[in-house]
């Protein structure tokens, strides 16, 4: 009986036991699913403290967009007259509606996080050297498509909110030299938000831009797997090296027989030892059922805790005081609101260097890293080594600074963009009766 | 020195099942959520209050969910009788039922503004799209067009009949005087007398000292200064203050101090206030001279006896 | 397999041969690549529906002293007696509206300040308040071109006879 239930609960769950290594192999092999996982994975990549599997949350939460993104499609109109309408109806008429755009909501704005703080544990483990530095480059391809997958979504539903976070982003396009004016001509097709924006931005937001990042997430998946898997296994590579060679016994058939003596040694395709792995199925298959079902619950518990924000509907008359972009482009806000400089009769509106200079720059500079890098190999694949301590700190400074800017914005900053400090009073703002 | 293959799988497994297990209880909160509404229990509520008043036949006929009134040439989608289920049941269920299942009170305007053409939100105002308490009559955050309340008609020192005049108006607004109208039509007159067209524009018509006052009602209001009005930060509050003494709310005002008793600077924020723009097609605006005609025989006792105002006036 | 390839035909001439693959490559690309450009030139709209640059609004004499914010085109009309212009509501850092508050303009979104007449007091602003191009139609309304921008201090005088 206890035996049966076990085996009901391991069906159920997916938790089977292969019987064979054979089994366990072609488990992977063989599965159209799977067939891109490797068939052994190291002991050292099921490490939680390495990666805190912080790429398969961000995959997790990219299937859950895409699932509650598609299954909003059906209810969404993308109209400038019925947009607004059509949330409402999904917030108090469309049944589990409101739970559907809450949990997209909220998975939208973890997976910027997420995503980020991914890109932060890569760099920090130095995990973007070599023929690995391709990935890195895809990876923040990713975190791009990401930001312009929230910034897209961000003005559907037509509410204050997005329409003037919308003004202040096309804005800032605007800003850039020589292709500016166009740039914004093109976004919100016209020279003011109207219908056309919406449909651009929405064609963006449910085509081009999820099409995007689903096929480099595909690329980004086999490379980390053409690159050798996780970095973490770097310095057992390099001890395997370092340890004196002790040739495989093997036989080899010649002509006359068995030959005592040695063949070609052949590597298993993560170099790595026999007992340094183990089978993809089902450690790493209900690994990765686990981290889905844990982001799933946590953003489903999010979902019904929190109502995602909707303000009154678009009125391009009145601009609500202050407006706000979402908390993770915040800091940006916070730059073009305070980097405009004026050199007499000169002055360089904080929406170029705020706006594009600085995070261009960090762009740039954030591409660019693995070819600044000059630590020594074995600072690969590990947390924190001594040896990048300086350039952790950088990113930790960056990352810092960051922070704070977006604790500002979003804590601070009141009505006319003005600070107030916690415990200060904010002036009521007027209501209508 | 390396760990046992078998503490992954001890270990997750144990995980595992503990997510599985948090997954089906957060969906099971959300089937909770999705049919424990606050409509839900008006509408179970509401089959036993017909059949005590001996409407066994329409209990029959009642089948829950979420109803709407859907205008689209207003854009009325008001959702509010799906809580305000006793709306047109006045000639059966007496007004002393506790809300939201009271009847619609049988005023006498209530005739020419059937639910079916206007819906709830345009006289009441509020959120039509709602399906909550504090959603459908506060609005979520930034609605700026909120039901009016007994509470807050209170707030602003009025009744609720008096504050939803206002709303009379939007369609109203070229009625010299309307029957049942009393706070508007008191505006109105003061708004001769005064002769404020004199120095603002209403319109296309008015001087030009002050501003255009056409679509005050739509005005935002943070575009007016409230650094010398007393009492509550609302538009509404300014427009009183200012009408009781413009020089000191507005310094270097030019308009004159009308010295108006609170009650007057009410009723003409009211008007003021009522002046909105408005897209109901042409059906839907009402012709001055049957609002005159009515006010007429009201004003001669003699030619009826007992005038309903509304059957008069339409 | 040698025998396979030595049954086909013997390149007659090499040389044409690579002429004509360029050529047939070059085609392809110049092709799909003016393809591409041909989608992207649909992204630029040739005609908009949304109100023209150019406009007329009311009278002269229909405006009172000072300042009037005209919400739907964002933008004030100031009058001086018999001396107008307009000032574009349109902050120029982001492009919120500002409020006109008495004595400056302030901006809602980030806090940029300006004079009465436009040019910056304080914030993130880079440039003064625009001025349209602010003119009285051969009709007598108030006709304002937001495509073109005049320097401050530019008035137009209208004789209203009453003011």
């Amino acid at each position: 009986m206890r035996e049966q239930l076990r085996r009901l609960w391991r069906q159920i769950f997916w938790a089977w036991t292969p019987n064979s290594d054979r089994e366990a192999s072609e488990a992977i092999v063989k599965n159209l699913w799977l067939h891109w996982f490797p068939a052994k994975i190291a002991r050292a990549s099921m490490d939680w403290n390495y990666s805190f599997w912080l790429g398969t949350a961000s995959a997790s939460l990219l299937l859950i967009l895409t699932v509650t993104g598609v299954m909003l499609m059906f209810f969404y109109v993308p109209s400038t007259e019925r947009a607004y309408g059509s949330i409402k109806d999904l917030e108090y008429a469309v049944s589990f509606g409101r739970i559907l755009r809450n949990q997209h909501r909220w998975s939208a704005e973890g997976m910027v996080a997420v995503v980020f703080i991914h890109m932060a544990r890569v760099f920090f483990t130095g995990a973007y050297r070599g023929s690995r530095s391709i990935n890195w480059l895809v990876g923040i391809a990713l975190l791009l498509g990401t930001l312009l997958l929230s910034f897209t979504g961000y003005l559907l539903p037509w509410d204050q909110l997005a329409f003037w976070a919308i003004t202040v982003g096309t804005s800032i396009a605007k800003e850039a030299p020589v292709v500016g004016a166009s740039v914004q001509y093109i976004l919100l097709g016209g020279h003011e938000i109207g219908q056309q924006t919406l449909l651009r931005f929405y064609v963006l937001h449910v085509f081009f831009l999820p099409i995007f990042v689903w096929i480099l997430f595909g690329y980004h998946m086999w490379r980390v797997r053409k690159d050798g898997g996780l970095a973490a296994l770097e310095p057992m590579r390099i001890a395997r090296m370092m340890r004196p060679k002790e040739t495989p016994r093997t036989k080899s058939y010649s002509f006359f027989g068995i030959t005592p003596g040695t063949s070609v040694a052949v590597m298993s395709s993560t170099g790595l030892e026999e007992e340094d792995q183990v089978f993809s199925s089902p450690n790493l298959t209900r690994r990765l059922t686990l981290v889905f079902l844990a982001v799933f619950n946590v953003t489903l518990a999010a979902a019904l805790m929190f109502n995602a924000p909707l303000e009154g509907p678009a009125n391009p008359s009145v601009t609500p005081n202050p407006a706000k972009a979402p908390w993770y482009f915040v800091w940006l806000q916070e730059l073009v609101a305070s980097t405009t400089i004026r050199i007499g009769p000169i002055s360089v509106s904080g929406g170029f260097i705020g706006g594009i200079l600085v995070p261009g720059f960090l762009l740039l500079l954030i591409t660019f890293w693995p070819w600044f890098d000059r630590s020594p190999l074995k600072a690969e694949g590990v947390w924190f080594p001594p040896e990048r301590r300086r350039q952790n700190y950088t990113f930790i400074g960056a990352m810092v600074v960051i922070v704070a800017l977006i604790f500002v914005g979003v804590y601070l900053r009141g009505p006319y963009w003005r600070i107030y400090w916690p415990g200060q009073a904010r002036p009521e703002m007027p209501r209508l009766y | 020195m390396a760990e046992p293959r078998e503490s992954y799988e001890a270990k997750d497994f144990g995980w595992m099942v503990a997510m599985s297990i948090v997954l089906l209880v957060l969906v099971g909160i959300s089937y909770w959520r999705e049919f424990d509404t606050e409509w839900g229990k008006y509408q179970d509520e509401f089959p036993t209050v017909l059949s005590h008043f001996g409407r066994g036949d329409d209990v029959k006929a009642f089948r829950p969910g979420i109803r709407q009134i859907w205008i689209p040439k207003i854009g009325v989608t008001d959702r509010c009788i799906t809580c305000h289920l006793g709306y047109e049941w006045s000639s059966v269920l007496p007004a002393s039922i506790a809300e939201p299942l009271t009847p619609h009170s049988m005023n006498p305007w209530l005739a020419k503004h059937e639910f079916a053409k206007f819906g709830c939100t345009p006289c009441h105002g509020g959120d039509g799209w709602a399906t909550t308490v504090v959603g459908g009559h506060e609005g979520g955050k930034g609605w700026e067009d909120p039901m009016l309340s007994n509470k807050l008609a209170a707030e602003n020192g009025l009744t609720r009949g008096e504050m939803m005049q206002m709303r009379c108006n939007f369609c109203h607004r070229h009625d010299v005087a309307t029957p049942g109208m009393d706070e508007i039509n008191i505006a109105k007159a003061l708004f001769k007398k005064k002769k404020c067209i004199m120095c603002h524009v209403v319109e296309g018509n008015g001087g030009v000292t002050g501003p255009e006052l056409t679509y005050e009602g739509d005005k935002n209001p943070e575009l007016v200064d409230f650094a010398h009005v007393t009492g509550p930060k609302t538009f509404f509050n300014w427009n009183v203050q200012h009408l009781k003494a413009a020089e000191t709310v507005t310094p270097g005002s030019q308009m004159p101090d009308f010295n108006m008793p609170p009650d007057q600077a009410r009723a003409m924020t009211l008007l003021l206030l009522s002046w909105r723009r408005l897209s109901y097609p042409p059906e839907y605006i009402p012709d001055p001279t049957v609002a005159a005609a009515a006010m007429a025989a009201i004003a001669t006792p003699s030619a009826s006896p007992s005038p309903t105002p509304a059957a008069a006036a339409h | 397999m040698e025998d396979d390839r030595k049954a086909r035909p013997a390149n007659p001439d090499p040389e044409r041969r690579k002429v004509l693959r360029m050529l047939g490559k070059g085609s392809v690309l110049a092709a799909f690549l003016a393809q591409i450009g041909a989608a992207g030139r649909a992204f630029f709209p040739n005609v908009l529906y949304e109100p023209p640059s150019r406009f007329k609004l009311k009278r002269p004499s229909d405006y009172p002293e000072g300042y009037t914010f005209d919400s739907a085109k964002r933008l004030f009309i100031v009058r001086k007696a018999d001396s107008f212009h307009t000032i574009s509501a349109i902050c120029t850092h982001l492009g919120c509206t500002v409020q006109w508050k008495a004595v400056e303009f302030d901006c809602p979104c980030h806090g940029s300040r300006f004079r009465p007449d436009g040019t910056v007091i304080g914030g993130p602003a880079p440039r003064p308040l625009s001025w349209w191009q602010t003119a009285v139609s051969p009709d007598g309304f108030i006709e304002i071109d937001t495509s073109t921008e005049v320097a401050i201090g530019t008035e137009l005088i209208a004789k209203t006879g009453k003011a």
